[in-house]
Order: C-alpha cells, then structure tokens, then sequence
C-alpha cells in the first residue's frame, strides 16, 4: 500500500489509487471538469493539475496513480496560474449567459471562475465563436456554447447506458457537442446527463426555469420507485419539492438515478392528495376530522374481535409494518401484504442498469418484518366467505384488484390508508389520509437488504399523518398504546424484532444506510428469502 | 455598572409661565402661516417636493422596444433582497437570444425596506426605482404589484426615474475595490503565469 504526503499530510491509500482520489480521503478537494468518480478517466480539461516533488511538469492528478514516496503539493502559485490560464481558455468564447442559466449556483465554471480568476474577458462579446443553442434533445435540452468539452456525457453514454448518442462534431475551437441529426435522447436514464454536465450545457426539461437552485434546501432520501433503493436529495423550496437529486452511494446507484424515479417527486404535490379523512354512507362521501374517523374505526375494530383481516403495503417503511404487525398481534387479526406476489420480483434486475421489476421501495423490509402471514389469497377467501367484519388495508393495492368489488361484498367495513385519490378507493368505506414518503422519517430495506433511512422533506397535506401514526392511535384507542412515539423510537422495536438488523439504528445507518447481517443457523429462523 | 438615582421634587408648582409660553408659540406660527405664508408643509398631493433623481421610491421595471420586459428572471433581486419581498416566475420566451423571462413578478411595497439592492443587483437594468412615495391602498393585496402595474410605471413621467444604475453611481468605487480585496484574499494576481 503506497504511502504519499499530500500537502504535507501523510495518507497511506490502496494501491492503483489516483492522486486526485487520495486527496478526496484527505478532504482535500482537487478542481476539475471532466473526472468524475463513477466515470472513467479522460483527463483532458486541465483543470485538476498538481505539482509533484522531482517532476519537472505539473501533473494532472486524475491520472496519476498514487505511488510511493510522491510529495504532492495541490495549491502553489504554479498551480494556480495553471489553473488561471485553464479556466481563461475555456471561457474565451463561453456566452456568459448565467442571468438566463439554470445550471448557475451550481456551476465549475462559476465556482473555479471565482476562486481563481475573477478576470475581465480578453475577447469581446462579438468577437466569440457562436454555436449552438437551445438544441432541444427530448428531456434534455443542448445549448453547445456553455460546453466545456469534458466528454463527460459521452462517457456517461458509453460506459453506463451504453448508447452513445452524444459525439463531438467539428473541429478546433469549433467543436461542440451534438447528436445524430439532433435526434432526441430516448433512454431512461437522460436526467444523469444534465448531473454530469459541469456546466449548463446540458440542461433537465423537467427542472428547466422552475428555480434557482441556491433557494433550494436539500433533504437526504431514498427513491420509492422500486427496490434498487436508489439514494437522492429531496431539493424543496418552501414546502415544495422541485426536484430530485442523485445522492452518490457507490454500492447502490453510484451516482446515478433513472428517468422514472427523478420524476417520484411529482406525486408529492399532486392536487390529487387525499389531505382528509373521508367515510361514505352509500355512494355519498363526506369529510370527517381525522380523530372522528379513528374514533369509528376503533369501535369497528372492537366490534369485529377476531374477524379483522389487515394488509399492508410494501410501500411503507419498516416502522409503519412494525406499527401494523403490532396491531395486528394485539387483535388476533389476519395480515400480509402481497398483492400480486411483489417479492418474486425483489431483485429482478430489470434494464441491467438501476430499474427493478418490483416497484416497491420496502418489498424485502415487509419479508423481514413478517407481515407476510396469512397468504393474500386465504384474506380473500374469507372476505367471500364473510368471515371478514373489518378490513383495514395499509394501502389501496388490493382495492385496484379487477375481482376487488365481488369479494368485497361480504365486508361490512372496508377502511384505508391512502395517500393519493383514486377510483379504487370508492370501493372503501373509510379513507384515512397518510403522508408520502417525502413526508415522513423512516426506513426502507432495498433489494440488498441495505437498510436506508428517509427523511421528513416537506410537511404533509392537511390532516394526512405517517401509517405509523394513524396505527399508533388506533392502538391507543383500543387501550393498548404503542410503546414508541416517534420514528426513531419504532426502529427500535424494528431492530429487536428482526435479528438481522441486530445493532442498527438510526445513528448507525447514517446517510448510506447499511445491509443487514446474515443470521446463520444459530437459533434464529432463517428470514423468507427470495 | 452604578444606577445613579435622582430624586424630582414633586411638591414644586409650575405657576402660570408654561401656559403663557406654550399659547405665545402657538400665536407666533398662526402669524407664521397665516399671515406670512411662512409654512413648511405643503398642500399634497397637489403639490410635492422636488425629490432627488436618487430617490429610492416604488420600483419601476422596464421595457424593451417591443414592450416586453427587460426582466430575464434570473432573480438576482429576489436573492439579494432583504426584505424577501421579490416574488418571480419564469417562463420560456420565443426569441432563441434572450430564453427567459418573468411571467409574474410582483413585488411586496408593504415588506419592502426601499433599501434599491435590487436595482444593484440587476445585470438588465430592467429593475429601477422611481421618485414616487405615496403608497396608498385599502388592503394589503393593492400594494403587492405586479408586472404588468410595474411596468405601466414607466409611462408615469411626471413622477421621475429616481435610484437607477448609472457610472455616477457612488458604489461602483465601492464595489470594484470589493473584487480587487477578494482577489487578494484568494491568492489571485493579475500578472501572467510564472514560467516554471
Ligand atoms: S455537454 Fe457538458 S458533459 Fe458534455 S462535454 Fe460539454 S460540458 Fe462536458
Ligand atoms: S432505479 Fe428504482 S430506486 Fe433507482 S431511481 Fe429508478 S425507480 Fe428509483
Ligand atoms: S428596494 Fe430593497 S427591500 Fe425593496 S424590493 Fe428592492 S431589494 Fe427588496
Ligand atoms: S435582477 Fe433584474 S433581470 Fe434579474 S430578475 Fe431581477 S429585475 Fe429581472
């Protein structure tokens, strides 16, 4: 392992480390445009050179490798006027539209403009070599004058989707970014092109002229898109979600994050939330306070003793199904969560990229938790047999069910959580209003059974609580309250419940989460495995 | 830190002299006014005070040939202004050069502090300030104005462009020696890069 001394600091690193990487464990942060650290290296921007004892030319550190003995020094006037004269060149003929560009805030060009230059243009406006704008390229838009020629994108195109839309066309100072006959970007992986971008080159459709990326205030999260579990940031302004981010995790998503998943965030401040509790006597709905529409379910549940069937959602977190198995050990009830069988699907890689065939965040943190029980079939057997008084559903998965409105006609009383309107919730009796995963702290458990934290982004619509809550007052209503109050607490009892999950919490998981250990034959059961 | 005390004799009676002086002052300014046509206010709104081409009154945002705002959105007024009281949506406009513009812009006249930050802050001069002072509504929704209310402003000549960008202006001294210390605080020189 080669041991060299970074701007006097002493780091020992992995052999085949590049310098600019082992600065990075030093917390040392190196300039530059076109190394990026889930891309191959390229080297041609300049930008990251640094000086080396005994070598004669400054060095580009994202090229070369750590070696013993290496004195390097990262910040020397001769550094710096290198990186003056690289940044100079490639904004001689930048258009210097940052009033108008939404890359601005979070710019290497404006950033490494302002910690090494602050220079006046030596070219005039009219004198500058003038390309391409607003070359629109489906959910990506091109304007080829912000370019830097990093290449990052094409790498990107290369080595991740593997589609190589984007190439280099013309030559000298004349080259620019392009794709064939300007045809669109049709992968679903486009938004990443704008991330790599280090400038405004490449621009997002979705995000275009929305904000100023310095108002926004970012929330670490996880995508609820499916079971890859990809890590984000949830940027909000005031309450609203603008945007999401890719969150670098190296051993889920690296830096990247699909089409789909970056849109989730849509869903959160949909006009379409349920922000109210809602009973229906009949075919007519109408509004109650939350603390009524528990107040009736409770007495439901009293009522219907034994004859309680529950189903949860793989779209709640481990401390919503903790809450729920809680209820329904209390009242004997039935209860699982597999509508359509979701767990065949955990770790089914869909495009050989990101996207997983089973859309739900939390599939394998339900397995782990046990919700799967009774069998989804025998629930509905008994629903045709009457033998159900009250179904409380998690989410409105088995309401959506084609054959929902016959089985469903043996039961009195058919209450859910909801987060979202829609036409399969007329089929229950009682609406209850439940946040969305930006909405909420918690946990999911991904397809590796990495245990990853979400965070509370923005509040939640009117009345709308966490599952985990609504359960935690129906418990109390039934005279055995939750022991837990709060998220954290609720992992808690996750953690004692699950053996796998021995010694996790919250502090623990941190901002990467962490995979659950294996439990060998040692007493514990071995967790249903897909 | 000692408290020093003082004691007032209450018991003391002013007599009548306070009454007199008070009443002999009063006498004087209705002559002053009155008589003299010595008054320092002024009949408004029908007449106003010359206010200087500085003034920092209500916001003006201006035009371009074609009538369309000068704005490019790029809320550098709404991030610099203290009062938070800049509110900008953007859109796309037609025109390949230009790109963006504000589909709304309103501007909050109750919460600004009229400190003309925003018209520093504007790369378009798009944003200027008028010699106008009389801010009158009936609710608090009249005074939050917006784009359009803000630029119909331009046409009100008779009021007078008040703070507005222009080489005379007294912060650019300010400002330029502001780049030239950050400059030196981050090493950077202006000189060509040292042969090595
Ligand atoms: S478009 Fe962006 S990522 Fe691609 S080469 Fe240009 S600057 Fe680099
Ligand atoms: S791959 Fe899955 S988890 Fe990752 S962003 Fe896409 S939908 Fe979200
Ligand atoms: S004058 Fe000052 S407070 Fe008023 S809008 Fe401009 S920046 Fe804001
Ligand atoms: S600073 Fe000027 S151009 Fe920018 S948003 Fe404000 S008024 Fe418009």
């Amino acid at each position: 392992m080669p041991k060299l001394t970074i701007d006097g600091r002493e780091i020992e690193v992995a052999a085949g480390t590049t310098v600019i990487r082992a600065a990075q464990q030093l917390g040392i942060d190196i300039p530059h445009f076109c190394w990026h650290p889930d891309l191959s290296v390229d080297g041609n921007c300049r930008m990251c050179v640094v000086e080396i004892e005994k070598q004669a030319k400054l060095q580009i550190s994202c090229n070369t490798a750590a070696t013993e003995g290496l004195v390097v020094h990262t910040d020397t006037p001769r550094v710096r006027a290198a990186r003056r004269s690289t940044l100079e060149f490639l904004l001689v003929n930048h258009p210097i539209d940052c009033p108008v560009c939404d890359q601005a805030g979070e710019c290497y060009l404006q950033d490494q403009y302002q910690a090494y230059t602050l220079h006046d243009a030596r070219t005039e406006l009219e004198e500058k070599v003038h390309k391409r704008k607003l070359v629109d390229l489906g959910p990506i838009l091109l304007d080829a004058e912000r370019c830097v020629l990093c290449s990052r994108c094409l790498r990107f195109e290369s080595e991740v989707v593997g589609t190589s839309t984007l190439m280099f066309a013309n030559r000298g100072n004349r080259t620019e970014i392009a794709t064939f006959q300007n045809r669109p970007i049709t992968h679903s992986y486009a938004g990443n092109l704008a991330d790599v971008c280090p400038v405004g080159a490449l621009l997002s459709h979705d995000f275009r002229f929305k904000m100023r990326v310095w108002f926004l205030a970012s929330t670490p999260s996880i995508c609820p898109g499916c079971s890859t579990g990809c890590n984000v940031y949830v940027d909000q302004r005031d309450g609203e979600i603008y945007r999401l981010r890719p969150r670098r995790n190296p051993e889920v998503n690296k830096s990247w994050l699909c089409d789909p998943g970056r849109a989730q965030y849509k869903q959160i401040g949909s006009p379409e939330r349920v922000a109210v509790a809602r009973t229906r006597r009949g075919a007519e709905w109408s509004a109650v306070p939350l603390a009524a529409a528990l107040d009736v379910l409770a007495a439901h549940i009293k009522g219907a003793g034994r004859a309680l069937a529950i189903l949860g959602t793989p779209q709640a977190t481990n401390e919503d199904l903790r809450a729920l198995s809680t209820l329904a050990d209390t009242t004997g009830a039935r209860l699982d969560f597999r509508v359509g069988d979701p767990e065949l699907k955990v770790r089914e890689l869909e495009d050989g990229i990101l996207q997983r065939a089973d859309k739900n965040p939390n599939t394998q943190g339900a397995l782990d938790l046990g919700i799967a029980r009774s069998g989804v079939d025998e629930i509905i057997a008994a629903c045709r047999r009457g033998e159900v008084a009250v179904l409380l559903l998690q989410g409105p998965e088995l309401l959506r069910l084609p054959a929902a409105g016959v089985f469903l006609e043996k039961v009195p009383f058919v209450a859910v959580m909801a987060t979202h309107n829609e036409p399969a919730l007329e089929r229950a009796h009682l609406i209850l209003p439940a946040a969305a995963w930006a909405e909420i702290d918690g946990t999911f458990t991904n397809y590796q059974r990495r245990v990853q934290r979400i965070l509370r982004a923005v509040p939640a619509p009117g009345e709308a609580r966490p599952r985990w809550d609504l359960v935690g007052e129906l418990l109390r209503r039934l005279g055995a309250p939750l022991a837990a109050t709060s998220a954290r607490e609720l992992f808690g009892e996750v953690v004692r419940a699950v053996p796998e999950y021995a010694g996790l919490d919250y502090r623990v998981l941190g901002e990467s989460g962490r995979v659950a250990i294996s439990v060998g034959a040692n007493g514990h059961s071995p967790l249903p495995q897909v | 830190m000692a408290t020093r005390v003082i004691t007032v004799d209450r018991s003391l009676k002013p007599g009548i002299w306070p009454l007199v002086l008070g009443h002999w002052e009063t006498l004087k300014n209705l002559v002053r006014t009155l008589i003299l046509r010595q008054a320092s206010t002024i009949e408004f709104p029908e007449k106003r005070r010359n206010v200087s081409g500085r003034y920092r009154g209500i916001h003006i945002l201006t035009a371009r040939e074609d009538g369309t705002p000068k704005c490019v959105a790029c809320f550098m007024c709404a991030t610099v202004c203290p009062a938070e009281c800049i509110y900008i949506e953007s859109g796309e406009r037609p025109e390949k050069t230009i790109e963006k513009y504000p589909t709304r812009f309103e501007i909050d006249l109750l919460r600004c502090v009229y400190c003309g930050f925003c018209v520093d802050a504007c790369p378009e001069e798009a944003i200027l300030m008028s010699r106008e002072n009389d801010l009158v509504g009936t609710t608090r929704e009249e005074l939050i104005i917006d784009r359009d209310r803000l630029m119909a402003r331009a046409k009100l000549l008779d009021v007078g462009t008040g703070y507005h960008p222009s080489e005379h202006d007294v912060r650019r001294p300010v400002r330029i020696a502001a780049i030239e210390k950050l400059k030196q605080e981050r090493g950077i020189g202006n000189s060509r890069p040292p042969r090595g």
